[in-house]
């Protein structure tokens, strides 16, 4: 007999530190790093598409480095330093990169670009000074359709050059 | 045409957009963000066959498993079918499925995990159906009918139907086979396009809550308000005003969420289940079963004299609409222009058809008439020219239409930019030199487009801190529309940009629009809010000169003041006393862009017969071709465009840059593989969208010759960029390597196989 049931997994308490604070939440073995920042911290900022590692709109950074949430089961992040879009202005001022993305006109949609500029985060501290063509290679793990990529080579451009003048 | 334009204070400046803070730092509420207390989460399940009767439904297991709060089937819910020119969909199929991907049942139950596992449980046996999947196939007398019961569903009038035939359009004007004859010589081609995804990155979803048993708001991905809220109206038998159609955010459209997504799975399951519901397509459902750009058949047969200029000009573009008539019809109508192009044409026929299939119906995509048949007739433009042995920009300097010509559908000519935008795009690319090294090669291609008509609608409202408030019915889908629009209305008000709030995406409290569609959003909005700016601008200074006793000619309008000599009142001031006096300071305004004349008689069954504020675009690209590996590496991309005034420039390279590399992908990428009417390629990376590393920096130039119609000259400008790109693309790398590409997309395969 076809049976369409299935044991669900419990909850279990797990210790996240996101954009510097501590939390405690509740997380299924099989929630993902996007789930528990989306649904328990009500972290909507960092953005949900294929759900598949292949389009980077939901790109945060864990321990500095860049990974796609979606793909990256949320026990794994216990202990964690995970910073997300919400956590990279200093109160009311933005993010260099922010900043960047909205003088150049880098921003249409906006969807992709949570994901985009922490892929710039990401990449930046591993090449502060970079190319256009090294951007180019740094962000490829994030799709936008709106932009033609174009200004946000200019704005991470930019944003290199106002982080490494101070 | 190109006199200095006057300076303005607002308008022609590169101003950052309204929305974008909330954008860098993650605040903005997107369609997707949106929740409510209780909500569900609803799923569907979908025909695995193309063509088949529904023998057998069985939801009863599938009710009782745990989390599961109601199940939507054809039978259990009376539903109306719908569709915008053909009533062909039905929500959830009764007793017939005609595409694969086709819905079936819904589930909504406490998780979506939970809604999976409901849908594994419903049982459903099939009696497979013949079916057809080839457009041209499916126009033969002897094939499967994919409705047989075509005459009984309700059409549009300008529909011309017979079997799989769902739409026929027609030009035709002079005598086009005495024109061949008269040729030096003819030549004929067929051209093949694939279908591809708008490539949103925000998959459609809505979230449904009844308020009662006839009343209902759907919070959604919708660029179309209120063509969205009627579609809803007329499935589930409901004044229209009973459905609330709000957008909180959107993550792209191109087209692709035009028509309806979720949101009615989402309000019948909201229905059943008597809690609020939401369903999002996964990334599998945008693949396999979202509203592609239809593929494209194109034939075509051109006759020139010695100098290579047009005789006659005769085509046909085939779309396949897919299951379900969609956009096909529209489509097919509108390509007849394109397949045309911008040139002087003697004597021409010029057909369109749309064909029903078993395959995914398709939809709107971006200029969705616009890169099919435009490969078509670019890329026989540079054949004719290698033949004649011509500079394939010298042919099109022959050829194109310039001011004062009458085009195709009998309108005349003003305002044309193309020669400009071919000198310029030439000259960028370094256009002399074509061949620069082995391997290497750079092509070009112009077309046309249309600033689409429709209304808009716009209420203005003084506020008491002296800024205004503009509430108008179109999603801001990232183009900037809005903010450009909100740069005209503070121009004319003697404001800042950021003194304008806007308020717009929701059915019940803006007025009417024709939608955030055909390259008219900024066009529209902006000339029925300035028209509204100047009515409340009127009123002010009437309350102002009453308040100063002064004379209204004699008052001045400056830093947000009326001045009467030393003696002023604020816009704050004046706000707050007609607040307290007489119910504030509004002011509402309507706008439709005039109708612009045309030959009746040239046209048949044709949706846009005239073509309002006219875009002219050219493409240059220099791409080197890997013959080994049949690589396609893009060097250059030029993008010239004839947008006759720039609001916000910035904004408008965006969509020129962002509309070029989505052709590209269209050129070199992209294709929703189907074999049989199944998708084979349902993930990002078997269906492959340009990243950063595929393309080059755009290079854009502005060229203004300005409409009378637009706000300040301005044309519409975002769907042309998309148009170009395959035969600007196939153009060069013919040149390159000589190969010459007749099906897109251009993949290494075709470039190395003989």
């Amino acid at each position: 007999m076809r049976r369409g049931a299935v044991t669900v997994s419990k909850m279990k308490e797990l210790n996240l530190k996101v954009n510097g604070e501590q939390w405690e939440v509740q997380a299924k073995d099989f929630d993902t790093l996007l789930d528990v920042l989306r649904r328990e911290l009500a972290l909507t900022g960092t953005k949900s598409n294929c759900l598949e590692g292949e389009c980077g709109v939901c790109a945060v950074l864990v321990n500095g480095r860049v990974v796609n949430s979606c793909i990256l089961l949320a026990a794994q992040c216990e202990g964690a330093e995970i910073t997300t879009i919400e956590g990279m202005a200093d109160g009311e001022k933005l993010h260099a990169l922010q900043q960047s993305f909205l003088d150049r006109g880098a921003v249409q949609c906006g969807y992709c670009i949570p994901g985009m500029i922490m892929s710039a985060a990401g990449f930046l501290k591993e090449n502060p000074s970079p190319t256009p063509d090294e951007i180019r290679e740094g962000l490829c793990g994030t799709l936008c359709r709106c932009t033609g990529y174009t200004k946000i080579v200019e704005a991470v451009h930019e944003a290199a050059q106002n982080m490494s003048a101070k | 045409m190109n006199a200095s334009p006057p300076m303005y204070d607002v308008v022609g400046k590169r101003l950052n957009r309204l929305d974008g803070a909330g954008k860098v730092t993650g605040a903005a509420v997107y369609a997707s963000d949106f929740s409510l207390p209780g909500m569900l989460h609803g799923r569907i399940l979908r025909s695995p066959h193309p063509h088949a009767k529904i023998m057998r439904l069985d939801a009863t297991a599938a009710r009782k498993l745990p989390g599961v709060r109601a199940i939507v089937t054809g039978a259990s819910q009376k539903l109306n079918r719908f569709g915008n020119f053909i009533k062909d969909f039905e929500v959830f199929a009764t007793d017939r499925v005609y595409h694969i991907g086709q819905a079936i049942a819904g589930v909504a139950a406490d998780s979506e995990y939970a809604a999976e596992q409901a849908l594994k449980a419903i049982e459903v046996e099939y009696e497979p159906l013949p079916a057809v999947f080839d457009a041209i196939d499916a126009l033969a007398q002897d094939a499967a009918l994919v409705h047989p019961e075509w005459q009984n569903l309700k059409a549009a009038p300008i529909i011309n139907r017979d079997g799989n035939r769902c739409g026929r359009t027609v030009i035709k004007f002079g005598d086009v086979e005495q024109g061949f004859r008269d040729s030096y010589r003819v030549y004929e081609h067929v051209f093949r396009t694939s279908p591809v995804h708008a490539g949103y990155t925000e998959p459609r979803v809505a979230v449904a809550q009844w308020s009662g048993p006839d009343q209902a708001t759907v919070w959604c991905n919708a660029p179309l308000l209120f063509d969205t809220q009627s579609a809803l109206a007329e499935i589930f038998g409901l004044p229209a005003s009973h459905i609330r159609v709000v957008v909180p955010g959107i993550g792209g459209g191109f087209g692709g969420k035009l028509r309806l997504g979720m949101e009615h799975y989402a309000m019948a399951l909201a229905r059943a289940a008597k809690r609020p519901v939401r369903v999002m397509s996964t990334s599998e459902e945008e693949l396999t079963a979202a509203l592609f750009r239809q593929p494209a058949t194109i034939e075509l047969k051109t006759g020139v004299d010695r100098e290579g200029r047009i005789v006659a000009k005769k085509g046909r573009i085939v779309v396949d609409s897919g299951a379900c008539s969609g956009s096909g019809p529209l489509v097919a109508s509108t390509a007849t222009m394109i397949l045309a192009g911008p040139y002087r044409i003697p004597n021409a026929e010029i057909e369109g058809v749309a064909v029903y299939t078993n395959n995914h119906p398709n939809g709107s995509v971006r200029a969705p008439s616009g890169p099919m048949p435009n490969f078509a007739t670019e890329s026989q433009m540079d054949m004719i020219a290698e033949d004649l042995g011509l500079d394939p920009l010298e042919i099109r300097m022959r050829n194109i239409l310039r001011e004062g010509d009458i085009a195709v559908n009998g309108q005349k000519m003003t305002s044309v930019g193309l020669a400009e935008c071919l000198e310029k795009a030439a000259a960028c690319i370094d256009w002399s030199q074509r061949k620069p090294e082995q391997s290497r090669g750079k092509g070009l291609a112009c077309g046309w487009w249309m600033t689409s008509r429709g209304s808009s609608g716009a209420y203005l409202k003084l506020m008491q801190d002296g800024t205004l408030t503009m509430m108008v019915g179109v999603v801001e889908m990232g183009t900037g529309a809005l903010t450009g629009a909100a740069q005209v209305v503070a121009e004319e008000m003697g404001m800042q940009l950021f003194d304008i709030n806007v308020v717009s995406a929701d059915s019940l409290t803006t007025p009417y629009d024709f939608g955030s569609q055909g390259s008219r959003t900024m066009f529209a909005v902006a000339n029925a809010s300035r028209e509204a700016a100047r009515d409340l601008l009127t009123k002010m200074r009437t309350r102002a000169a009453k308040a100063l006793g002064a004379d209204e000619g004699a008052l001045e309008m400056r830093e947000k003041a009326f001045w009467n000599g030393e003696k002023k009142i604020t816009f704050a001031e004046l706000a707050a006393q007609a607040n307290a006096a007489v119910g504030g300071l509004i002011a509402e305004a309507t706008y439709i862009a005039p109708a612009v004349e045309h030959g009746a008689a040239r046209v048949q069954n044709h949706f846009s017969p005239s073509w309002p504020s006219p875009s002219f675009h050219v493409h240059a690209t220099d791409v080197s071709v890997d013959e080994v590996l049949g690589e396609v590496t893009i060097n250059r991309y030029v993008v010239a465009q004839d947008v006759g005034y720039a609001i916000n420039p910035t904004y408008l390279e965006g969509q020129l840059e962002g509309g070029a590399v989505q052709g590209v992908g269209q050129a070199l990428f992209e294709e929703i593989i189907m074999v049989n009417g199944q998708v084979q390629n349902g993930n990002l990376t078997d269906y492959k969208m340009p990243t950063s590393m595929d393309v080059p920096p755009i290079e854009v130039i502005l060229v203004t010759h300005p409409s009378v119609a637009g706000p300040y000259g301005a044309k519409g400008v975002g769907e042309p960029p998309s148009i170009q790109p395959p035969a600007a693309v196939a153009n060069a790398v013919a040149a390159a390597c000589g190969k010459r590409i007749m099906q897109l997309p251009i993949t290494a395969e075709k470039i190395l196989m003989d």
